[in-house]
């Protein structure tokens, strides 16, 4: 076995940040190796590196045995090299072929015109070599996420790829796509190309890695193999200590419904249908959980159960009144408390200072505010209590939301809204970009609040997450509420079809013929 | 790397300038539009013809002589606190120069006034909303306050007493009128999208053209051949008491504009509605999150500056003019110059009118002091003018645009973390 790539004391320097610190990486010809670490762990920069992006502050990069230096994406591709970015670079309006081909069209007419049969006949026998299954003539917008992937992927080796970099594949997949992408690995490294994937999921790095290096803060923590470590020791290679990793929500007896969503229909801001007829109640110390592919109308529904967004049809009661056309203001100040999805754009000013943002939604409430002043001396003092409970670092209550790293951006959100003292408490991937340490700090805070007695509707993509911490979960895909079935005593696989749009027949399982025999 | 991405990073550099910075920086350019104007002036010195050489550099003659025009400039803005002696030697101090004179009070005058339409503009950019329309607001609330106080001043016993209740009134009059017109646009914003830029700016003509048709048909001076109101007795105005030698300028007027200035920033980070406010000229979307009523705050923010635009009219005329007058100064839009100088920030407001105001009486000094023609002035002023405003601009431009480097915007969840198999 030859070495595809090795990284040699890799150190990137930002200003103010060491974003690599002497890593050394070596990756097998053949191999899948996973790239495992928290956000800003630096799985980003050094991969960037190797395909060229950023010039590495020190260190040396050799791909196949040799030292190189690239200046650009380009003289990475020439070197062999090819990168799937979580962002698709794909254009929407043309087919998966031509897709394939750009910037490499093959030509006729003394290079004057492109080739389209050619461009098409190449395409298919390349897909057919790795087996993927992609029809060449459809339209990039009409095909799902996963194949959306497989055509980046037969992008990479149309231009001659032998080493695949794949920045967090899976973000954007069901389960299933998952599945069918790791098979898809195993089909490329049977062939000899080198596949690099970064993760920041345990599980999946265990599953389709052949080794696992774990970076943290920057630094190489550790290459193992996956089949000699357990995710305890991987886990624990990430965060620096001991870390629980399976969020469980002991069985408990809810009280009054707290919020009932009736029939309730919403538009996405162009004015297309994104949540359709869904229904549903959550009740006192009950968690709710909605599971779904990002994108399935989760994101309207919260809207319109916040007061964001007018539902077009269908009611919606809190403690017992219909606030279907109630403010948001009024929604808030009724109790309810909301992670937003886009932290970014929603859930902090960003030209504002954490003291500022602190009050964010309780700008009008005591004890933040009366007769129309606002006590900034209560506000910053809240504001430090969030930073020290929620462990919003760096502990700066005056630098701007915007300077702070997602993750701690996001563990500030999260203690804004929880610490509100609600009733109801909204929360919408609660967890995204924090690392694991505050996951399992804000699980903990989650099962708190329903301990007291609060409603709490959980969505998150992270099946896991909703799968641990429910007491029901529902199911949506396309808009629609598929199921709410039993978190406990359903399989991943199950709600992974229906994650997928699959109904499963309740009367057909028994009747149903052996997987067996279908082929 | 690429030039984009050094006009990036400068642009980043320049939107996380500290306050102490950005003064440097406001100074600098000060100094830098000082040099280049010296250039100028020294460029168009050569090309015109004149008796005798105002300076001698390197052999040759030049008509003007920069270092004269500059200290002519700032000096007579002051009311020339020191003597200026040709070729440009400043002597010590003016004997008989007196704080109280005419050069300063020009400059004061000009001050008080854009402090005025500096907040109007400033209170509508904080809140996101590009309100161009102060000069309409201004107009209209100025003609207010003039037929209010030429209505209302017989019903008043004449004197001190009259006028210390008919000038709050008559600006209170001018405030509301100045912020219903500003309301306008604003509501014409929330509730029908339409762009305020556009609405503004159309609105400043309307103003203009009905105040116009007023008082040239209904309400004008009938003695008089221009289009303007009956002059309002000396009692119903603020008059220069402190400034014998006149000027235009009430000390009064200048201790309201900056009582404002401390209200206007008392509203902005210690209110609830200035919370509001300010978040959704930030972020929109995090106010509406946040529960901030978006019309609601989108109509009074603009009222707000409809008002305080309003106000800026009726000190044109309480102050100024005694009346109002057709062809109304564009201290409106020399606003929108002053909040961008100021960074938005009412008490910013201050100095960057003070410049206004001194570059403006100073370079009548010039014009009158020095052989320099008035088109020539007007250019070392707008140097002066685009020097310091520039960077603030280019502050307000890069944090309305996403300048992060490489911002990880992608959410990285969507599968298992623990085991996941079976």
């Amino acid at each position: 076995m030859s070495t595809a790539v090795h990284l040699d004391e890799i150190t990137k320097r930002f200003p103010g940040v060491v974003a690599n610190d002497d890593v050394d990486l070596t990756v097998e010809r053949g191999t899948v190796h996973a790239l495992l670490g928290e956000n800003g762990a630096g799985k980003t920069t050094l991969m960037n590196i190797l395909y060229g992006l950023y010039e590495p502050t020190e260190g040396t990069v050799h791909v196949d045995g040799k030292p190189r230096d690239f200046d650009s994406p380009a003289d990475a591709i020439d070197a062999g090299i090819g990168m799937i970015h979580q962002h698709f670079m794909l254009v929407d309006p043309m087919t998966v072929a031509e897709n394939i081909v750009l910037g490499n069209e093959p030509r006729k007419w003394f290079g004057t015109t492109v080739d389209r049969e050619r461009a098409r006949q190449e395409v298919i026998d390349l897909s057919n070599r790795y087996g993927f299954d992609v029809n060449p003539d459809d339209a990039i917008e009409d095909v799902s996420v996963g194949v959306q992937q497989r055509v980046e992927i037969l992008k990479a080796l149309y231009r001659g790829a032998d080493i695949l970099i794949l920045d967090e594949p899976t973000a954007v997949l069901t389960p299933q796509e998952v599945e069918e992408l790791f098979r898809v690995f195993e089909e490329l490294t049977a062939q000899g190309k080198t596949i690099i994937f970064i993760s920041h999921k345990l599980g999946e790095a265990m599953h389709a890695a052949d080794d696992i290096t774990v970076l943290r803060n920057g630094k190489n923590v550790g290459t193992v193999k996956a089949d000699e470590t357990s995710n305890e020791e991987l886990a624990e290679l990430m965060v620096g200590r001991e870390v629980l990793l399976e969020p469980k929500a002991e069985p408990q007896e809810p009280g009054d419904e707290v919020l009932s969503v009736q029939r309730l229909s919403a538009t996405d801001n162009r004015g297309v249908p994104a949540v359709s007829d869904v229904s549903f109640d959550i009740r006192e110390g009950e968690v709710f959980g909605i599971a779904g592919v990002d994108g399935n109308g989760q994101s309207q529904l919260v809207e319109a159960i916040t007061g964001l967004r007018t539902p077009t049809e269908g009611s919606i009661s809190y403690k017992g009144r219909d606030i279907t056309d109630a403010s948001r203001r009024s929604r808030i100040d009724d109790g309810m408390a909301y992670v937003p999805e886009d932290r970014h754009e929603r859930g902090l000013v960003m030209d504002f200072d954490l003291v500022q943002n602190g009050i964010l939604g309780s700008q009008h409430s005591p004890p933040f505010a009366a007769a129309g002043r606002i006590h900034w001396s209560d506000a910053r003092e809240h504001t430090e209590r969030i930073i020290d409970e929620y462990d919003v670092r760096p502990p700066h209550a005056d630098a701007d939301a915007e300077s702070f790293s997602g993750g701690n951006q996001q563990k500030f959100i999260v203690g804004r809204e929880f610490e509100r003292d609600p009733d109801f408490v909204v929360a919408t991937h609660p967890t995204r970009g924090v690392d694991i340490g505050a996951m399992e700090f804000i699980h903990e805070r989650l099962l708190d609040l329903r301990a007291e007695g609060k409603a709490i509707l959980l969505i998150s993509s992270k099946l896991d997450e909703v799968q641990g911490l429910s007491d029901r979960l529902g199911v949506m895909h396309d808009g629609e509420l598929m199921d709410i079935v039993d978190p406990r005593n359903t399989t991943e696989e199950e709600i992974g079809l229906l994650m997928a749009g699959e109904r499963p027949d309740a009367d057909a399982t028994d009747a149903e013929p052996p997987v067996g025999d279908a082929k | 790397m690429s030039a984009a991405e050094t006009a990036k990073s400068v642009l980043r550099r320049l939107t996380a300038a500290s306050a102490t910075e950005r003064i440097l920086i406001s100074f600098a350019a000060l100094v830098l539009a000082v040099v280049v104007g010296a250039v100028i002036i020294l460029v168009s010195g050569r090309v015109t013809t004149c008796q005798t050489a105002a300076t001698t550099l390197f052999g040759t003659g030049f008509c003007y002589d920069p270092v004269e025009v500059y200290l002519v400039l700032f000096n007579g803005a002051l009311g020339e606190p020191f003597l200026v002696n040709s070729p440009g030697i400043l002597k010590p101090l003016n004997p008989d120069w007196n704080p109280l004179n005419f050069g300063f009070a020009l400059t004061l005058k000009e001050t008080t006034l854009l402090i005025f339409t500096g907040l109007s503009v400033a209170v509508s950019f904080r809140a996101g909303l590009f309100n161009i329309g102060t000069q309409g607001q201004l107009v209209l609330g100025g003609l207010a306050t003039a037929l209010f106080s030429f209505f209302v001043a017989p019903l008043l016993p004449s004197g001190l007493v009259g006028g210390l209740i008919l000038i709050p009134l008559a600006v209170i009059v001018g405030a509301l009128v100045g912020g219903l017109y500003g309301a306008i646009p604003g509501a014409l914003k929330a509730y029908a999208d339409a762009n305020e830029v556009i609405t503004t700016i159309m609105l400043n003509f309307i103003a203009a053209q009905i105040a116009f048709v007023l008082v040239s048909e209904f309400f004008g001076n009938p003695d008089s051949q221009v289009v303007e109101t009956t002059p309002l007795p000396d009692w119903a105005t603020l008059l220069p008491v402190a400034f014998p030698q006149g000027g235009d300028f009430s000390l009064l007027a200048l201790a309201f504009g900056l009582a404002l200035v401390v209200a206007v920033w008392f509203l902005l980070e210690q209110t609830s509605f200035g919370y509001d406010l300010r978040t959704s000229g930030e972020q929109p979307e995090a106010a509406e999150y946040g529960g901030v009523d978006a019309k609601h705050t989108t109509v009074t923010s603009m009222f707000l500056s409809g008002a305080l635009g309003g106000m800026g009219g009726a000190i044109w005329v309480l102050m100024v003019m005694g009346k109002w007058q057709a062809g109304v100064p564009s201290l409106g839009f020399d606003g929108i110059t002053v909040s961008i100088l100021a960074g938005n920030n009412p008490f910013g407001v201050v100095p960057a009118a003070l410049l206004f105001g001194t570059l403006k009486s100073g370079s009548l000094a010039v014009q009158f002091g020095t052989g320099v023609p008035k088109q020539l002035v007007g250019v070392l002023r707008g140097l002066i003018i685009l020097f310091v405003a520039m960077p603030e601009f280019f502050r307000m431009l890069g944090s309305a645009i996403d300048l992060e480097p490489d911002r990880e915007t992608v959410a990285t969840d969507g599968g298992r973390l623990g085991g996941d198999d079976e």
